[in-house]
C-alpha cells in the first residue's frame, strides 16, 4: 500500500474523525468513578494503529479543523484562539506525540499490548508532556521547572489511558486480524 | 452537533474579508509577543473597544472563554505568588487578548471562507509536492464522519445499556476503533475504485 494512497487518504480522514468524537463524547467513567477525557487517549491510538506518517497526519488534519473554528477539542472548544491558550505545547504536541508512539510501537519487539503500553507512554506522555511543558513555559512566561510541576497531576490520568490504549490496540488486534500488517 | 461557533447575527466584523481578518490576526499575534507593555496596553484598548462595538450576541459567544480566563486567573496567582503581579499581569493579559481575537474571527467568519484562505495560502506549495486537493479530500471525509461515529458511539451505547444496565464508557472504545478501521477501509476500496490509485 503507497503511503498516499485512497486507502491512506480514508485512513487518515476517518481516524481525525475518531478522535473529534472521542472529544465530544460526554465522558469515559472508569471503573473507580474516574471521569477522563479520552482525546490524548485518540493521540495514542493513531500511533498504535496507523504508524508514525499517518498518525502524524490524522493529528495535523485534525488541529486544522480546530484552527478554522470546529469546536473539535474536548469541552467543545475550537478556534484559531486555542492557540493561544496556555495548553497550547500539548496540542502542538499531539501530531509530534502520535508520530513517536507509531515509531515506538513499530520499532519494538514484544507482544502486541507491551509495544502498545510502551508506545503509548513514551510517544503519548513523554512527547506530549515535552511539548506541553515548553509551551507553557513559553506561553505563561514560567521556568521549565515550574511549568512541569504544574502538569504533574495529569500523568497518573494519562498513565491509565496508556493502559486503556495497550488494550483497545490488543482487542483491535484479535477483531481485525489482517490489521496486523499495518501495525508491523 | 457540527455547528461551529460562527456567529449568523451580522456584526461589521462580518464584513471584512477573511484573509484581512486573519493578516490582522497573525499581525497582533506577533506583535503581542514581540513587543513590550506599551504595545500591550494599546491591542487590549484597540480589542476592547472592538468586542465593545460588537454587541450582545458576540458577547455571548464570548461566554465560551470562561474556561480559559480561569485558567488565565491561575497563571496571574501564580505568577503573584512566585514573583510578580506585573509579570502575572502581563503574560495573562497577552494571552487573552490573543484568545479573544481569534475567537471574534472565528465567529465572525463562515468557515468555507477560512478553508478558501487556507487553500489559497497553500497553493503555492504545491510546486513542492503538497497535495492540496488530497488534503481537501481527507479534510471533507473527516467533516463527514465526525457525524457518522458520533451515531456509531450512541448505538454502541444503547446497546450496552440494554445489555447490561450500564453505560458502556471505555469498554466502546475498541469496538468503535475496529469499525472505524473497517469503515475506512472500504471507503479506501470506494475511493480508489474512483480515483485509480
Amino acid at each position: 500500500m503507497r503511503p498516499t494512497s485512497s486507502h491512506s487518504i480514508a485512513l487518515i480522514a476517518l481516524f481525525a474523525a475518531l478522535i473529534a468524537v472521542l472529544g465530544v463524547v460526554p465522558r469515559l467513567d472508569l471503573p473507580l468513578g474516574v471521569p477522563i477525557t479520552a482525546q490524548s487517549l485518540g493521540v495514542m491510538l493513531a500511533g498504535c494503529l496507523l504508524g508514525p506518517r499517518r498518525a502524524f497526519l490524522v493529528l495535523v488534519l485534525f488541529l486544522t479543523g480546530v484552527a478554522l473554528g470546529l469546536p473539535l477539542l474536548s469541552g467543545g472548544r475550537g478556534g484559531i484562539g486555542v492557540f493561544a491558550a496556555p495548553s497550547v505545547g500539548f496540542l502542538l504536541g499531539f501530531p509530534l506525540g502520535a508520530a513517536a508512539t507509531g515509531a515506538v510501537m513499530r520499532a519494538l519487539p514484544g507482544p502486541i499490548w507491551l509495544r502498545a503500553f510502551v508506545a503509548s507512554a513514551l510517544g503519548g506522555i513523554g512527547v506530549v508532556y515535552l511539548c506541553g511543558i515548553a509551551g507553557l513555559a513559553v506561553v505563561a512566561q514560567m521556568t521549565l521547572g515550574h511549568a512541569a510541576l504544574g502538569v504533574l497531576i495529569f500523568i497518573p490520568g494519562d498513565l491509565v489511558k496508556c493502559v486503556l490504549s495497550a488494550l483497545v490496540v490488543r482487542t483491535v488486534a484479535r477483531g481485525l486480524p489482517q490489521w496486523e500488517r499495518h501495525l508491523g | 452537533m457540527m455547528r461551529s461557533f460562527y456567529l449568523e447575527e451580522q456584526t461589521w466584523l462580518h464584513g471584512l474579508p477573511a484573509w484581512i481578518k486573519l493578516l490582522v490576526l497573525s499581525a497582533t499575534g506577533t506583535i503581542l509577543f514581540a513587543g513590550n507593555g506599551h504595545v500591550l496596553a494599546t491591542v487590549a484598548t484597540a480589542v476592547a473597544v472592538a468586542v465593545a462595538t460588537l454587541g450582545a450576541a458576540t458577547w455571548r459567544t464570548l461566554r465560551s472563554l470562561r474556561g480559559l480566563a480561569l485558567v488565565l486567573g491561575l497563571i496571574l496567582l501564580f505568577h503573584g505568588i512566585t514573583d510578580s503581579w506585573v509579570i502575572g499581569l502581563d503574560a495573562a493579559a497577552r494571552l487573552g487578548c490573543l484568545a479573544v481575537l481569534g475567537m471574534l474571527l472565528t465567529l465572525s467568519t463562515p468557515f468555507g471562507e477560512l478553508l478558501a484562505v487556507v487553500e489559497a495560502a497553500l497553493r503555492p506549495l504545491r510546486v513542492f509536492g503538497l497535495p492540496t486537493e488530497r488534503a481537501a479530500l481527507a479534510f471533507g471525509l473527516m467533516l463527514r464522519f465526525i457525524e457518522i461515529f458520533f451515531l456509531r458511539w450512541q448505538q454502541l451505547d444503547e446497546a450496552c445499556r440494554a445489555r447490561s444496565g450500564r453505560r458502556g464508557g471505555f469498554r466502546l472504545l475498541a469496538p468503535l476503533a475496529i469499525q472505524v478501521l473497517a469503515t475506512a477501509e472500504r471507503v479506501g476500496d470506494a475511493l480508489s475504485a474512483r480515483l485509480g490509485r
